[in-house]
């Protein structure tokens, strides 16, 4: 069987235009898919998860009831659990395990405070001038990439949304546009650009800020090893195209300086608005990261990090997120859902992972699940289940369902959690 | 169920304070009832629940709101219960928390008035996540890109058919246009200043969208009248630009928060009320109804999809500004905003909002809102019945606020005061009506059992912030202020049929980003839903 | 032996982000993930051929994985997200959330110790 416009759930370009061919239950091809989206139809049935409970050290098969039961009886009596992961399930998902960190009065934490979390406090800071991605399909002709490399990341951005696509009002695709790529090194993004501006490591700030200057009309010089024609050169055309575009990416939130960063960039392009149309995007990682700061949003009024001891939620990144939780070793238990922070973590944040109980749900199986208390498998989203998924642009999707599952979807089993802890 | 024995308000109906018994049985108002169950409703004021006619409660718009403004949450921060979620309230409510406090406020029914037809999707999940009231939202269509494109080639009827696609699809149920044209112009950085400028790119006028919108909202027989944020909105001098909207047409048209768009003057300094002119509009010409959305003095967040209106907020203010321009259809801006009753303009503000509830005679005609969080939050409503139901009360605030309201306002010189009838009819009766739904908005047999129970008190504004009881759907849901019990309202959308056509998927599959397959709002994202149809 | 200084940024790469779905334990992970990514000329001055290992160490811990030519400029060294890059990243998050996983000082040499499997990785972080 053939499925159409199958919406691809690994980046936050949330592609919709898959098709994914199914013989016998297995996916046996996909067609339009990137080569992440490929691999991840194509393998979604290997190294999958079983129900398991650590017991004499040792992960042992157990039923999934069983699974459910421990991961119940563990939040129950934690003091101060710590939720954390959702980034790659559905919005569902999402709302239950908000509710459940409600309930259980612990931390709730989603991927965006190792990923955009920094774009989120500037957000709240600043304020943001921001577009659909179809605004830029359609109208964009500057289009500057910040620190980020949709080359290898997003793989289909230039195609789809950003580069090579036709529009409205761009209806020679490429040829309508200029590409700016500013970037502390060549990379897959860099050969597409008419200028590629290679910057010091960790001197965003400082050039976005002679930016801002040259755009105002002041003296800037040289700036962090940039002359002074590049920086009038790049302002002069930031000012002068008719729709410009600043995506951003890790680059800005992970160097140094951090939301400091995000500060200057958001307020570049607000302050170009005084003279053209300007926008500037985040580009999302996981598929549903953006999904994940949407419900927690709607659900508390804040984005991440957030924390229920008090019975209503409290926000504050570096106090209640993950890393910080985990490194002051806070937390006396942990759920973790839909990512794998024994591989993104730095290593004395895992550490503590490994000696707290920990239950993982995810379908497949994760460095954290190895050092985990509690193992419950789950259905792929948007492989063996719907839901939705909010693209990088908040734009929400309804991701589709191509093969039979073989376990609960990550909604059941928290909602299961749920009524749980409730009847404990 | 039997409510016995309560003074009803029940304006539809044409009751005004009787004493009367009200029997529910199975969610709706009967004749009789034989459930032992009794509300003794003696002393207390039995109304319809209440209906607001234009809020913003949920979808992208106002959760980009909620993300902006940490600072006001831990204002007013909200625990949770054993049948209650947590949450935060002030400007920029969560999702549970909108919904419980519009349920101890005795309202029922809730209209969210703008929504980017891309983002129907999440409209509809924060819907669920919202608590005890019925919903509905209006889809924005004064800047899409269809509607621009068929108005140009005079191709009404597929205008006709594509509004109705568009409310099938969204799950959408009236027609909203906001600053028609301008958005798009906006998404240039550009603007429409009249009804008859062109928009940019596009050989069309606002007062074609308008007009062509217009009648198609009465072909397709939608329950509720086209509702129209008009151009210039905010800009002093504005109320030339919505009288002349008024008069474009002879269709039903409702003016939402006119308020901001009842100013006269030339530029702030001389910026006056021009509400008597808008008032004197409206009282001749049946066709209109508006809502007011009064201010309120303290803290909001402004919000609209009129991009260009929000940018010049933020460089009038200097607060945070946040843009978000929509693919295809519309966009939207936000900036925090502080009503101050020193500053001359808010001040006047204020009182536009007033003179307009006072100066317009047929109260099934002008409605209460505070285009929530806009003018103010929602849980300020009984502060502004206070206001209409007491002249002394006005007159207390006036006398606090900048001197130069009564120069520039005619505020002081009315004397007009709102009875309880009155007050029914602006927040329950009107609106219901307005909307179209039949079963809402008062308490005859076969109407839903959604009652608000107010004490009557000598403080309106007190008896109106707390419900004693409010039944929803013949269940008590709200006691003495306080949710009783959780409930899953019901999200009313309009079939009018509206197919897509070929042309509609070759320009989905051009210029969207996103596939026409996965456009339309599924079934599951409606667990509660009534389909209303046309006439 | 030479140490010298770079600048170590960790980011995602096509072949890290498929390799994954494969599965964190696989060869492709392994392959892929294991890796720093530095220019020809920091690799002769530190004595190290394309497909030998290299030791990365921080103030915050150190890791062996191999190296690959890269077009990166002189004193910059790239690795792709994933637990190896995760054992020299601080946990210092300046009130953020967010370590800082680009731009941190770093010393690289040639070295005799294996790389380690993730199972060891986790085996280690087991031991805390």
């Amino acid at each position: 069987m053939i499925h159409e416009h199958v919406v691809c759930p690994f980046c936050g370009c949330l592609c919709d235009d898959l098709e994914v061919t199914v013989e016998d239950g297995k996916v046996v091809n996909t067609k339009r898919g990137c080569i992440i989206a490929k691999s991840k139809f194509m393998n979604h049935d290997r190294d999958r998860a079983k129900p398991m409970l650590r017991k004499d050290d040792e992960l042992i098969g157990v039923s999934i009831e069983e699974a459910m039961d421990r991961a119940a009886e563990i939040l129950r009596s934690a003091d101060h659990p710590l939720i954390y992961g959702l980034s790659s399930t559905e919005c569902d998902a999402q709302r239950a395990a908000t509710e459940l960190a409600e309930l259980v009065g612990g931390t709730i934490d989603n991927t965006a405070s190792v990923c955009h979390g920094p774009t989120l406090v500037s957000v709240q800071a600043v304020g943001v001038v921001k577009c659909t991605l179809g605004e830029i399909k359609n109208r964009a002709d500057l289009v500057i990439f910040w620190g980020c490399n949709p080359g290898e990341a997003h793989l289909r951005h230039f195609l789809r949304y950003s580069v090579l696509s036709k529009g409205l009002f761009t209806q020679e695709g490429r040829k309508d546009r200029t590409v700016i790529v500013v970037d502390v090194r060549e990379n897959a993004s860099t050969k597409l650009a008419d200028i590629f501006l290679k910057i010091r490591p960790n001197s965003d700030f400082e050039i976005i800020s002679a930016l801002r200057a040259a755009i105002k009309g002041h003296e800037v010089g040289d700036v962090a090893g940039v002359a002074d024609g590049t920086i009038k050169e790049v302002a002069e055309k930031m000012k002068s195209c008719k729709f410009g575009v600043l995506f951003f990416g890790l680059g800005l939130t992970m160097s140094k300086g951090k939301h400091m960063n995000i500060d200057a960039a958001l307020s570049l392009v607000r302050d170009l608005n005084d003279y053209t149309k300007f926008a500037i995007n985040s580009m999302r990682g996981h598929f549903n990261v953006a999904g994940a700061n949407e419900v927690l949003i709607w659900q508390t009024g804040y984005p991440y990090s957030v924390n229920f001891s008090r019975g209503y939620p409290r926000y504050n990144p570096g106090e209640f997120s993950a890393v910080d939780v985990l490194s002051r070793k806070e937390c006396d238990a942990a759920l973790i859902i839909a990512a794998d922070p024994l591989s993104s973590f730095p290593l004395r944040a895992s550490e503590h992972l490994a000696k707290i109980p920990t239950i993982v749900i995810d379908p497949k199986n994760s460095m954290t699940s190895l050092v985990a208390e509690v193992v419950i498998p789950t259905a792929m989203v948007g492989v063996e289940c719907e839901g939705t998924a909010y693209r990088m642009d908040c734009i929400p999707i309804r991701l589709r369902k191509v093969v039979e599952p073989e376990f609960p979807s990550d909604k059941e089993v928290l909602e299961e959690i749920i009524e749980k802890v409730k009847a404990g | 169920m039997m409510i016995k024995n309560g003074t009803v308000y029940d304006p539809l109906n044409g009751i005004d304070g009787e004493r009367m018994d009200i029997f529910v049985e199975n969610g709706k108002i009967v004749e009789e009832s034989k459930e032992k169950e009794v509300i003794d409703a003696s002393g207390l004021m039995v109304m319809p629940g209440g209906v607001d006619i234009h809020s913003h409660i949920a979808g992208s718009k106002i959760n980009i709101g909620r993300l902006l403004r940490p600072e006001d949450h831990r204002k007013d921060v909200v625990p949770r219960t054993e049948i209650t979620r947590s949450g935060v309230g002030y400007t920029v409510p969560t999702t549970f928390v909108t919904g419980y406090r519009y349920a101890e406020l005795g309202y029922t029914t809730v209209a969210e008035a703008a929504v980017p037809p891309i983002g129907a999707r999440h409209v509809h999940e924060e819907f669920a996540d919202t608590p005890m009231i019925d919903k509905m939202m209006f889809p924005l269509m004064g800047n899409n890109y269809f509607v621009l494109k068929y108005i140009e080639e005079d191709e009404f009827e597929k205008l006709k058919n594509f509004v109705a696609f568009l409310l099938n699809a969204t799950k959408g149920y009236a027609i909203k246009m906001v600053n028609p044209g301008g958005v798009e112009s906006w998404k240039w950085g550009k603007n429409v200043e009249s009804l008859d400028d062109k928009v940019e790119n596009y050989d069309v006028t606002p007062r074609e969208v308008i007009t062509n919108l217009a009648k198609v909202n009465e072909e397709l027989g939608l329950p509720h009248s086209v509702h129209v944020h008009c151009n210039n909105l905010g800009a002093p001098g504005n109320f030339e630009t919505t009288i002349e909207t008024m008069s474009a047409l002879r269709e039903r048209i409702h003016i939402t928060h006119i308020q901001f768009n009842s100013y006269a003057g030339e530029d702030w300094a001389s910026f006056a009320s021009g509400a008597p002119e808008v008032a004197n509009y409206i009282n001749k010409n049946e066709h209109v109804t508006c809502d007011v959305g009064q201010v309120v003095f303290g803290d909001a967040t402004t919000m609209t999809a009129d991009g260009p209106w929000q940018h010049t907020l933020y460089k009038l203010t200097g607060n945070k500004w946040v843009n978000s321009d929509v693919e295809m259809e519309t966009g939207a801006g936000i900036v925090p905003y502080v009503f101050r009753e020193r500053n001359l303009v808010n001040a006047i503000q204020w009182a536009i909002g007033l003179e307009l509830f006072l100066l317009i005679e047929d109260p099934w005609r002008v409605y209460l809102t505070t285009d929530h969080p806009n003018a103010g939050p929602f849980y300020h409503y009984p502060k502004v019945i206070s206001w209409l139901m007491s002249n002394e009360k006005r007159g207390e605030l006036l006398a606090k606020t900048h001197k130069g309201v009564s120069k520039m306002t005619t505020l002081s010189d009315i004397d007009r005061e709102y009875s309880l009838y009155e007050i029914a009819i602006i927040t329950r009766a009107a609106t219901a009506k307005a909307l179209g739904l039949r079963d809402k908005g008062h308490l005859g047999i076969g109407a839903d059992a959604d009652i608000a129970i107010y004490k009557l008190e000598d403080d309106f504004e007190r008896s109106f912030s707390r419900a004693k009881y409010v039944i929803k759907d013949g269940e008590i849901v709200v006691r003495d202020g306080k949710i009783a019990k959780g409930h899953l309202g019901r999200t009313f959308w309009v079939d009018a049929g509206g197919e897509a056509t070929d042309e509609i998927k070759e320009i989905f599959s051009e210029y969207y980003t996103l596939n026409f397959e996965n456009y339309p709002v599924q079934e599951e994202y409606l667990p509660r839903q009534e389909v209303i149809s046309c006439k | 032996m030479i140490r010298m200084e770079v600048v170590l940024i960790s980011g995602r790469t096509a072949k890290q982000g498929a390799s994954l779905e494969v599965g964190k334990t696989s060869e492709e992970y392994f392959e892929n993930v294991a890796v720093i990514m530095m220019n020809e000329d920091d690799m002769k001055e530190i004595g190290v051929q394309e497909g030998e290992p290299v030791k990365i160490s921080t103030e915050f811990g150190s890791t062996v994985v191999k190296c690959k030519k890269s077009e990166v400029n002189r004193g910059i060294a790239f690795m792709p997200y994933g637990p190896w890059v995760n054992m020299v990243i601080g946990m210092d998050t300046h009130g953020t959330g967010m370590p800082s996983y680009k731009g941190a000082k770093a010393e690289i040499s040639a070295t005799d110790e294996n790389v380690l499997t993730v199972g060891e990785i986790v085996d280690l972080i087991r031991r805390g």
